[in-house]
C-alpha cells in the first residue's frame, strides 16, 4: 500500500509553528507532507515569490512513526483565481513541486479541468459552491490525471464550515463517482491535523467506499506527487497508468511500436 | 462405487455465516488538549463526546441509546497522555469514529482526539506497538 501523505499544511512565517505542524505530522504517521503557498490573483499584482528551501526548517526532518525514514517536504503553490487569463504557466511556477487551482467560478473549473497545468483543483469547503460540477469537465480531468482535493480542518474549526464542506463534497462525490479525489487537511496548528486513518473513516461521511477513502489519503496523493515531477522534468501532462516513466525516458525507447506509446501531450 | 458399510448417515454440519466480524467494537484513544494541565473527569469526557456526536449527527441520534450505547470503560490518567477505552456496537463506529475526529474545541480551546487503536477484541487493546520500547 502507498504511504500516507497529507499535501496541504498552510505556510506560516512562524518557523516554530511550521515545525511543530510538521512534527506532529511524522508522529501521526504521514511519510509526505507538501508546504502549501496561497496566491490569490484576484487581487492585483499578485508576486508568486519562491518557495523557502525546505532544508531551512529542519537540521534533522522528524522521523515518521512506524518506520525509519524521515518525513519528506515538498513545496506546493495554489492559485486562487476567477479568470483563465490569470493562470499563466511560467518559470515561478517550476519551483513548486506541486501546482493546484482553486476556482472561483465555472469558466475557470472548466477550463482547468481540461487545459491547464496543475495536478491538483481545489473544491470549496468554505463557502457554498459558487457553481455546480458537471460530468463532462470533470471526466476530463479525470482522464487527464488531475485531482480534486477535500480540505477537512475547516469542519473542525466552525459547525457552518463543516455543513459546506459536507455538502461540497457529496456533490463532488456524485459526478466524479469517487474517482480522482485526495483528501488533505490545510492545517494551521499541529492540532488540527488527524491521523489518516480517522480520516479515511471521515470520508465515508462524504459517500466515498472504503476502498476509495484509503486511497484518497494513500494511492491518489502519491500520483498527484508523480504527476507534479514530471511536470518539473519535461514540461508535459503525462497519463499516469501503472508504470510512470518521466518523458525523457520514454522518448528513448524506440523500439517500442507507436501504437503501444502511451498518448502523450506536450505543453 | 461408493461401499456400502460406511454409516449412511449425512454428513451433519453447521454452516455460521457472519456479515460483521463482531456486533461491538472497542476503541482506545487519547485526548489531546493545547493547555497540558487541564485535566477532564468522567463525566466531562463523556459530556465532550456526546455534544461532539450532537453537533454532527443532531438530537435525535444522541438520544437513541439503543443505537450505539458507549461506555467509559476505564480512564487511566498517565502521566503524559490520557487514553480513553469507549466500546461502541458495529453500526455506531463509524458515527462515533467521525464524531471524534470532527471534534475541535473543548470550552475554547483547541483539542483532538487521537484514535490509537480499533479493535472488536478487547485483549488487543492491551498491547501498542507504537509505545513499545526496546531496550
Amino acid at each position: 500500500m502507498a504511504v500516507f501523505m497529507d499535501l496541504n499544511i498552510t505556510y506560516t512565517t512562524d518557523k516554530k509553528r511550521l515545525r511543530s505542524v510538521i512534527e506532529t505530522a511524522a508522529h501521526l504517521g504521514y511519510s509526505t507532507v507538501a508546504i502549501n503557498y496561497v496566491v490569490d490573483l484576484q487581487q492585483k499584482k499578485q508576486e508568486i515569490g519562491k518557495p523557502k528551501c525546505v532544508l531551512e526548517l529542519f537540521d534533522t526532518f522528524p522521523i515518521v512513526q512506524g518506520k525509519s525514514r524521515p518525513i519528506k517536504v515538498l513545496n506546493r503553490l495554489t492559485v486562487v483565481a476567477s479568470d483563465p487569463s490569470h493562470f499563466r504557466p511560467n518559470a515561478e511556477y517550476k519551483a513548486y513541486d506541486l501546482v493546484a487551482v482553486y476556482p472561483k467560478t465555472e469558466k475557470l473549473f472548466h477550463a482547468a479541468c481540461m487545459t491547464f497545468d496543475v495536478d491538483i483543483i481545489c473544491v470549496a469547503v468554505t463557502e457554498k459552491q459558487p457553481f455546480f460540477f458537471k460530468r463532462s469537465p470533470v471526466n476530463g480531468a479525470i482522464e487527464r490525471g488531475v485531482f480534486f482535493e477535500i480540505s477537512y480542518t475547516p469542519a473542525i474549526r466552525d459547525s457552518t464550515m463543516r455543513r459546506y464542506t459536507i455538502a461540497n463534497a457529496i456533490s463532488l462525490m456524485e459526478t466524479c463517482k469517487g474517482k480522482n479525489v485526495i483528501v488533505t487537511s490545510g492545517a494551521e496548528k499541529p492540532l488540527e491535523l488527524r491521523g489518516p486513518y480517522d480520516i479515511a473513516n471521515l470520508v465515508l461521511l462524504f459517500g466515498l467506499s472504503e476502498g476509495d477513502g484509503k486511497a484518497a489519503i494513500s494511492t491518489n496523493c502519491r500520483a498527484v506527487h508523480l504527476h507534479g515531477e514530471t511536470r518539473k522534468t519535461a514540461l508535459g501532462i503525462v497519463h499516469t497508468m501503472k508504470k510512470d516513466q518521466p518523458l525523457t525516458e520514454r522518448q528513448e525507447e524506440e523500439h517500442v511500436p507507436v501504437s503501444k506509446r502511451a498518448k502523450i501531450e506536450t505543453v | 462405487m461408493r461401499r456400502a458399510h460406511i454409516q449412511d448417515q449425512p454428513a451433519t454440519y453447521e454452516r455460521l455465516v457472519y456479515k460483521n466480524t463482531s456486533l461491538y467494537h472497542y476503541m482506545r484513544i487519547s485526548l489531546q488538549l493545547e493547555n497540558e494541565s487541564t485535566r477532564l473527569s468522567a463525566a466531562q469526557l463523556k459530556q465532550l463526546i456526546c455534544s461532539g456526536l450532537r453537533d454532527l449527527y443532531g438530537e435525535s441520534n444522541v438520544l437513541q441509546t439503543s443505537d450505539f450505547p458507549f461506555y467509559l470503560l476505564s480512564n487511566q490518567t498517565f502521566p503524559l497522555f490520557r487514553s480513553l477505552f469507549l466500546f461502541v456496537s458495529f453500526s455506531g463506529l463509524v458515527k462515533l469514529w467521525s464524531a471524534l475526529t470532527l471534534l475541535g474545541s473543548y470550552q475554547n480551546e483547541l483539542c483532538s482526539f487521537r484514535v490509537t487503536q480499533v479493535s472488536p477484541f478487547l485483549l488487543t487493546l492491551s498491547g501498542n506497538s507504537r509505545e513499545l520500547e526496546l531496550d
